[in-house]
C-alpha cells in the first residue's frame, strides 16, 4: 500500500513540486493522486490525531475528513502556503482538538501561511527534523514542556491550564510562547 | 489584547493554537486580514507548531482506512468540464459568379460558421448535465440506502433498549411476583444438584424473567417448557416459553409473549417434544407456587 513510504517516518520522498502536481491532479479529479497523497501523509496525520484523541476510530475519522477536504477543495491548500505535510500536521491537530471539544472546524486557523523552512516532503530531512524536535523538546524546562503539551495535544486553554497548575494566566501564556520560541531557535541554530 | 494595534505575541500563539475565547478568535481573525505584520508572525508560529507536531509518536493507520478513503473519493467523483476544442470550420466556397455567392453568401456565412459550434456546445452541456444528473441519482440512492440501514439499526436499538428496560423494570418491581421453583417431592430420585429456578412475574404487564440452573440434560428432540399456572380456577396452564439448558445446566426465559393481567398462582416446568406443547405433559420437573 505504502510504496515509497519510509516506515520510520511515515513520509515518502516527494519533492515540493510533486505535492503541487498531485494537488493539481486532484483538482482535475484524479483519484490516483489522492491515493498517493494518502500514502505519503496518512501516517503523520493519523499519528497527530491519535496523540490528541487517544482513540483509533476517532483518529481515523479525523484523517478521513481531512483527506476528503483535500479531495473536495484542493485549493484550500496552495503551494504558497508552505509545506503540505506541515499544513496537514497542524490541521490534524486542530481538527482533533475540535473533535475533543465537539466544535465545528475552525476555518480561520486553517488558513495559514506556514513560514517553515522544514521540508516535510523530504524523507531524510523529515527524519532529522523529528529527531531534532524531540531532542529540543526534551531540553525545555519541565514547566514549559508540560504547559505546551497540555495546550497543543490536550487542547486545554490557558485558563484551564492555569486552573489545573495553579499558575497565573500570564505565566501560562509566556510558557507557551517561550517553549515554541526555544524550539524555533533550536532549529535555526 | 492588541498592543499598538497589533495582536500581542502571547495571544498570537494562543490564536494559532485555537485556544483563545471565541470572541477573541474572531477579533484576531479580523485583524489578521488587515495586518501583514501579524500574518507574518502567525506564519512563523504555525511553522513552530509544525515542528512541535513532529514529536508525536508515529502510528500506521488501520489497513482499511485507505480503502475507506478511496471508496468515498470514488463516490464523490468530480465533474471536470471538458477543455474547449477548437472547431475548424471549412469555408464553403462558391464560384465567384454563382448566384449563391452573389445573393446568399453574406446572410448564410454567419450561421454556417457558428451553427456547428453551437451544436457542439449544446451537446457538451447536455452530456455534462447528464453525467451530473447520473451522479446525483447514484449519490441519492446511496444516501437513501444508508438512511434505510441507519433507520433500521435505530429501530432495532430502540427495541432492544425497550426490551432491556422492561427486564430491568420487572426485576426491580417491588410488586412483582417472586417464585422459586424446585423439584416436586413426588418427582422421583433427586439428582446430585437439585435443579432450581426463579421466576419474577409482573401480572399487569405480563413481563416475566425466568432463570434456572442445575437443569438435567435433555434427551434429543426434547425441550423444557415453562408454564404459567393461572390463579383463576379452571383456567388452563399458559405456555410461557421453551428453553434448553446450556452445558452447565443453566437456562433463561426473558420476556416471553404472555397476556397481560393474568394473575398467577405459580409456575411449572415440563419436558416436551421439540416445538413445545399446548398442554403440559407430566411429570412436572420444576414447580413453584
Amino acid at each position: 500500500m505504502n510504496s515509497g513510504m519510509n516506515e520510520s517516518t511515515g513520509v515518502a520522498r516527494p519533492t515540493p513540486e510533486d505535492d503541487g502536481e498531485l494537488l493539481a491532479r486532484v483538482l482535475r479529479g484524479d483519484e490516483r493522486a489522492m491515493a498517493v497523497l494518502f500514502d505519503r501523509y496518512s501516517k503523520i496525520v493519523y499519528s497527530v490525531s491519535l496523540r490528541v484523541l487517544r482513540d483509533t476510530a476517532s483518529a481515523e475519522d479525523v484523517m478521513q475528513e481531512i483527506f476528503m477536504q483535500i479531495w473536495r477543495n484542493p485549493s484550500s491548500f496552495v503551494s504558497t502556503k508552505g509545506s503540505l505535510g506541515g499544513w496537514l500536521a497542524v490541521v490534524a491537530r486542530n481538527r482533533s482538538i475540535d473533535t475533543l471539544r465537539r466544535k465545528r472546524p475552525s476555518e480561520q486557523v486553517e488558513e495559514m501561511n506556514l513560514a517553515s523552512a522544514c521540508n516535510l516532503a523530504d524523507e531524510a530531512e523529515r527524519s532529522i527534523l523529528m529527531e531534532r524536535a524531540r531532542a529540543a523538546v526534551k531540553l525545555l524546562p519541565t514547566e514549559q514542556r508540560k504547559t505546551l503539551e497540555m495546550a497543543f495535544f490536550d487542547g486545554l486553554t490557558h485558563s484551564e491550564i492555569a486552573e489545573m497548575t495553579g499558575d497565573p494566566l500570564g505565566t501560562v501564556k509566556t510558557r507557551i510562547r517561550s517553549a515554541l520560541l526555544t524550539l524555533r531557535k533550536a532549529f535555526q541554530a | 489584547m492588541n498592543t499598538a494595534n497589533h495582536i500581542s505575541p502571547d495571544d498570537l500563539y494562543l490564536f494559532a493554537l485555537q485556544l483563545l475565547p471565541d470572541a477573541a478568535m474572531k477579533d484576531a481573525a479580523t485583524h489578521l486580514k488587515e495586518c501583514a505584520v501579524c500574518r507574518a508572525q502567525l506564519g512563523e508560529i504555525q511553522g513552530d507548531l509544525v515542528t512541535y507536531a513532529l514529536i508525536a509518536e508515529l502510528h500506521t493507520p488501520p489497513s482499511q482506512a485507505r480503502e475507506r478513503l478511496l471508496r468515498q473519493v470514488a463516490e464523490e467523483k468530480k465533474v471536470i468540464p471538458a477543455d474547449p476544442v477548437e472547431q475548424h470550420i471549412e469555408p464553403i466556397l462558391y464560384p465567384r459568379n454563382s448566384r449563391m455567392f452573389q445573393m446568399d453568401a453574406p446572410e448564410e456565412r454567419e450561421p454556417r460558421r457558428f451553427a456547428p459550434v453551437m451544436a457542439w456546445a449544446g451537446w457538451s452541456i447536455a452530456a455534462c448535465l447528464a453525467v451530473v444528473a447520473g451522479m446525483q441519482v447514484d449519490q441519492r440512492k446511496t444516501v437513501q440506502q444508508d438512511l434505510a440501514v441507519a433507520t433500521a439499526q435505530l429501530s432495532q436499538n430502540a427495541e432492544q433498549s425497550e426490551h432491556a428496560k422492561q427486564v430491568v423494570q420487572t426485576l426491580s418491581d417491588a410488586s412483582a411476583m417472586q417464585v422459586a421453583l424446585h423439584v416436586p417431592l413426588n418427582a422421583g430420585a433427586v439428582p446430585k444438584l437439585d435443579p432450581e429456578a426463579h421466576a419474577t412475574y409482573q401480572p399487569n404487564t405480563g413481563a416475566l424473567v425466568f432463570v434456572a440452573d442445575h437443569l438435567d440434560p435433555l434427551q434429543p428432540q426434547k425441550t423444557y417448557e415453562l408454564w404459567l399456572l393461572p390463579a383463576q380456577a379452571g383456567q388452563a396452564p399458559i405456555p410461557a416459553g421453551l428453553f434448553k439448558p446450556d452445558a452447565n445446566g443453566n437456562a433463561t426465559v426473558v420476556m416471553p409473549p404472555l397476556p397481560k393481567g393474568v394473575t398467577a398462582k405459580g409456575f411449572g416446568v415440563t419436558v416436551e417434544n421439540d416445538g413445545g406443547s399446548k398442554t403440559p405433559t407430566a411429570p412436572i420437573v420444576l414447580a413453584g407456587m
